[in-house]
């Protein structure tokens, strides 16, 4: 619950930011727009606070994303994870590091020199990881003799890896001067996955927990750096978008 | 817009919990051995045992069984034999009618992950009679040689592997 209600507080952070600077800018006449192209360079948030909260996890993933026109922008994540599992009948510690490329679409009509993004788009993911079988247990559905004990296993399994799939919606702000905040969510799926013998990818690194089928879900908070490369103008009549935006 | 991020708001809300799993009682885990009864005159036909009560073996507490012709029986996970008293007509008035006879199982096991919500079973393999470097599958009142017992007539191996619980392992007539 308390993660919950910071995913809202933060989500209204940044909507706060968006309609602000949108309510600032009006003009009437032909006006030019600049368009900044460049590179922007980030950090998740989310990965970093939780390897302190959480004694199990330790993450660190870098975001970057670069403006290739005035609507797509090339994007990609680079990120490392170790995460220990403790479940009823499974404890495991997943090891490994993780590569992300694609694209978004900003779906957001800026105005004038605002540089917002909502976008939507698609990522390549892969991963090389280890899984470690802590401990486990055996599942006997009907104990007569003394109860199965927790084993303990270490068996380390190297050499996985993983592809995947993702869908991301998002939501990039400024804040100010060339600093950005944004969040992300990631419906991901699995194309290919080489499973250890005898035990199974229950956490891949970047892909987060696996699930029955191929489905997975991510999400991040970022924090960012805009480095401006070059510049383009535009010229803007601004008649029906500014009643459309208000 | 703002549907977007009523929309965002609702998926976030849910993101952080995750459904603590449970393992179904339809997945095939660590099966029972599953021993049916034949009539040792007319080997064709099951037999039904009125009142049976399976004894591990210093243990106090039994398995009863009423009015049945099939039956299952949890083997030890931990050891590669599983040793019961098989104690036919439990609990009749007459003393002389309850018969008593003492069966050891054993196998191999081998572990097998299932799931994350189940973990691993067991599989057990009971030793083949041929390997004689090996004790027999089962052993009658502590005698490899016996092949009848105080009221067990007969045994037989139906299937050595044990996998599930869908499926006959043992047969014994009496």
């Amino acid at each position: 619950m308390r993660r919950t209600s910071k995913y809202i507080f933060s989500i209204c952070l940044v909507v706060l930011s968006l309609t602000t600077h949108s309510q600032t800018k009006k003009t009437d006449t032909t006006v030019t727009k600049t368009n900044r192209y460049g590179l922007r360079i980030g950090i998740d948030l989310f990965k970093l606070s939780r390897s302190f909260y959480e004694k199990d996890y330790k993450g660190l993933e870098i975001v970057g994303d670069y403006r290739l026109s005035k609507k797509y922008y090339l994007a990609g994540e680079l990120g490392n994870e170790n995460k220990t599992v403790n479940d009823d009948q499974l404890n495991f510690t997943t090891k490994g590091t993780y590569f992300k490329v694609g694209f978004d679409y900003n779906v957001y009509d800026n105005w004038l020199d605002m540089e917002n993004k909502i976008y939507i788009g698609m990522r390549y993911g892969v991963s090389s990881f280890s899984q470690t079988l802590n401990s486990y247990k055996i599942y006997n559905s009907h104990p007569y003799f003394e109860d199965t004990p927790i084993i303990i296993s270490g068996e380390k399994y190297n050499g996985l890896s993983a592809q995947w799939l993702e869908v991301v919606v998002g939501i990039n702000a400024k804040v100010f001067n060339n600093f950005y905040v944004g969040f992300s969510f990631r419906m991901n799926n699995l194309i290919s996955n080489k499973k250890p013998d005898n035990f199974d990818n229950l956490y891949i690194p970047g892909f987060n927990r696996t699930y029955d089928g191929n489905f997975g879900a991510g999400f991040n908070y970022t924090v960012s750096y805009f480095i401006p490369i070059y510049k383009k103008k535009i010229e803007v009549t601004p008649v029906k978008k500014e009643m459309k935006k208000k | 817009m703002k549907k977007i991020f009523i929309v965002l708001i609702f998926v976030f809300s849910f993101s952080s919990c995750e459904k603590d799993d449970i393992c179904d009682a339809n997945t095939p885990t660590t099966p029972r051995l599953i021993i049916d009864f034949y009539d040792i005159q007319n080997p064709s036909n099951t037999k039904t045992v009125s009142t049976l009560l399976i004894i591990g073996d210093g243990l106090s507490k039994g398995i009863l069984f009423n009015v049945k012709n099939k039956i299952q029986v949890p083997l030890d996970l931990t050891a590669d034999a599983t040793k019961y008293n098989f104690v036919l007509n439990y609990g009749n008035t007459n003393p002389a009618l309850i018969y008593t006879d003492n069966l050891q199982f054993n196998y191999t096991r081998k572990t097998i992950f299932v799931s994350r919500a189940c973990g691993y079973k067991t599989l057990f393999d009971l030793n083949n009679d041929n390997d004689l470097t090996t004790p027999n599958p089962f052993i009658l009142n502590d005698d490899p040689t016996l092949t009848y017992g105080n009221w067990i007539k007969n045994i037989t191996v139906e299937k050595y592997n044990l996998e599930n619980e869908n499926e006959t392992h043992i047969k014994i007539y009496f």
